[in-house]
């Protein structure tokens, strides 16, 4: 364990030191995406100020501002993309270079996810988080969140993070088959945004639509922690998601090692 | 030890047309181009041998090491390094092995290469003490600690190149293998790279494959080489005896006074040999008289005292065949 942690440690702190470093790309990618959830804000207060009951699909109107800002702080901190770089080193061959190394390349991928991850975890989770909580109390005039929905929401927030990266692993590995890995990656942002309920609170799709989301591991990349900070799961309900969560870790992992077989055997490295 | 035992790499892509018609032609035929890079390839190598894989350009050699450092699976046939197939146990293997692409880094690209080096002890698990002996000996054969702080991506061909050597000798592994680790370097960085790869084999019984187009790697490193052409191997064996069997054309220079009139003379008389046995050739503007001959035909004395009788000799130069030469009739002939 020791040993492992010293591995791939290197990896974090050194994913950790290159966020910092490429500060400008990443100001302008937070302006962006919180400009977006703003607009995402006014967008619902709308629909809430011209809607005849208060509550819309089990979501108050204040419950509403928050699901907007927790679910852009989730999306920024647990989904990480890799699956570029992924497609990048597999089709470049730098690959090879892991391989020829007794290493695992999705492991230190997913140290490298790590730190990138804690890096918005502060910025801008925390300062959005922080504000959002204050605006709560003295704006909405709700009483602050609880610390044991805190906690949930962080455990729930890191297994997000774990199964995304995942399904990013298993997404980048199809570069390896395709060759069209932009359009795929376009596609994906779209469906995204759409089935993590990032745009829209999955309450609001109908009912067998929600069924069927309850096959796929997106819900669990969003929708679970932000709906658990909202304190909506509590009992054994709460025990599911989480369970649910945990269970999309290890069927990804899987499936993750399963697809990795397949390329290693077929890889072609080009060059030399 | 290393036993390569018929191994076979069959590239197969699909079949690409010129033009934008064919793009769209191509979109739909079905049609694949197979290409047989390695063909039944099969040798041993001893613990402690260095080895020269060589072969004109797309002969096979970086498709067979790829094989053997277990990052192309192979078409038929298998290696086993050390009783470990790379392709089935591909981390035990790693740990055996140092490898060089002089194409491309095994480095971290953004990080001081300090941090690469320490990634990779905890990779290989090398304890402190061996690390530190390690890197004595590294920063000594091979310069390291003139850009041990730089990042990798800011560093020259040469340095990179040093620092991928390095790399691949920090957990002294049991086999190198090296894919043009000289190429593009310059003399003296060539020099330092090449008494490296010496030394560690001196002191650490360091198995070395080494792919290279530069036949000076091959005389001052190799005691045995193996070639290969078209995806077949045509030559295995010892250095001294290829030069041995294939370097028998010798080349006399002298300087004589009058080169002409030397040159006119009747050697086939002379030397008591018919004509095409030997060529003479003048250079009157040097002053030089060459003969060109087999020794396995004439003797080089028995010329030379020959055109001392005839004409007044200054200065006499001796040449063999040049490995070079060597070499590139294999690859354009076979032998
Ligand atoms: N991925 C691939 N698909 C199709 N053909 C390939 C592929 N990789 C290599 N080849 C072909 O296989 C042959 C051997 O290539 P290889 O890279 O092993 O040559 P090489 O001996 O290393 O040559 P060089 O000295 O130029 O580096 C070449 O003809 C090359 O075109
Ligand atoms: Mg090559």
């Amino acid at each position: 364990m020791g040993k492992f942690i010293r591995t791939y440690l290197p990896f974090t702190s050194n994913s950790l030191k290159q966020n910092m470093a490429y500060k400008g790309a990443f100001y302008l990618n937070m302006f962006c995406s919180i400009f977006a959830a703003f607009i995402n804000y006014y967008l619902w207060m709308a629909i809430y100020g011209s809607a005849e009951s208060g509550v819309l699909a089990g979501l108050s109107k204040n419950e509403m501002v928050i699901y907007v800002f927790m679910s852009y702080i989730v999306s920024s901190v647990a989904m990480v993309s890799m699956s570029r770089a992924v497609g990048k080193d597999i089709q470049k061959g730098d690959i090879a270079m892991t391989l020829i190394k007794p290493m695992d390349y999705r492991m230190s991928l997913i140290a490298q996810s790590l730190g990138t991850m804690i890096y918005r975890f502060i910025l801008p989770g925390l300062f959005v988080w922080i504000g959002l909580e204050i605006y709560r109390v003295t704006g909405l005039g709700l009483p602050a969140v609880r610390i044991s929905n805190i906690l949930l929401f962080l455990l729930s927030t890191f297994l997000s993070f774990m199964i995304y990266v995942l399904f990013e692993f298993c997404f980048g590995m199809i570069a390896f088959f395709t060759t069209y890995i932009f359009g795929l990656e376009m596609a994906k942002t779209a469906v995204l945004s759409f089935l993590t309920g990032q745009l829209i609170p999955l309450a609001f799709f109908p009912e067998a639509v929600q069924r069927l989301f309850d096959f796929l591991p997106f819900s669990s990349m969003l929708y679970a922690p932000v709906m658990i900070y909202l304190g909506k799961y509590t009992g054994s309900t709460l025990m599911f998601v989480l369970a649910r969560q945990a269970v999309w870790v290890v069927l990804l992992y899987l499936l993750g090692s399963l697809i990795w077989r397949q390329v290693v055997k077929r890889l072609i490295v080009l060059g030399g | 030890m290393i036993q390569v035992e018929h191994i076979e790499k069959e590239f197969v892509s699909p079949k690409k047309y010129p033009g934008l018609k064919g793009a769209i032609k191509g979109l739909f035929s079905n049609e694949k181009v197979h290409k047989l890079a390695v063909d039944d390839i099969s040798f041993t190598i001893d613990d402690g041998e260095i080895v020269g894989y060589i072969g004109s350009n797309g002969a096979g050699k970086s498709t067979t090491i790829k094989m053997m450092t277990g990052i192309l699976t192979p078409t038929k046939g298998k290696c086993l390094i050390h009783g470990v197939d790379p392709n089935k146990e591909r981390m035990v293997n790693a740990k055996n092995i140092g490898v060089v692409f002089g194409q491309r880094t095994q480095l971290w690209w953004d990080l001081p290469l300090s941090e690469s080096y320490t990634i990779l002890k905890e990779i290989y698990n090398v304890s402190d003490e061996d690390y530190k002996e390690r890197m004595e000996f590294l920063n000594e054969v091979l310069d390291l600690p003139d850009f041990f702080d730089k990042p990798v991506r800011t560093l020259s061909l040469g340095q990179r190149m040093r620092a991928d050597l390095g790399a691949a000798l920090i957990h002294n592994p049991k086999v190198l293998y090296l894919d043009e680790p000289t190429v593009g370097l310059d003399l003296v960085v060539k020099d330092k790279v090449r008494e490296a790869i010496r030394v560690i084999n001196e002191k650490y019984q360091t198995t070395v494959i080494l792919t290279t187009h530069d036949i000076g790697d091959i005389e001052e490193l190799c005691s045995r080489i193996i070639v290969i052409d078209e995806g077949k191997k045509i030559y295995d064996g010892g250095l001294a005896e290829l030069k041995e069997t294939y370097g028998t054309r010798r080349k006399v220079i002298m300087e004589v006074r009058a080169v002409q009139q030397a040159k006119d003379l009747d050697w086939e008389q002379i030397l008591g040999k018919p004509a095409d046995t030997f060529t003479v050739e003048g250079d009157e503007e040097n002053n030089l008289l060459s003969f060109t001959f087999d020794k396995n035909d004439l003797q080089v004395s028995d010329v030379i005292s020959a055109v001392m009788n005839e004409a007044e000799v200054k200065d006499i130069q001796i040449q063999e065949t040049e490995l070079s030469e060597i070499v590139k009739a294999i690859y354009q002939h076979g032998l």
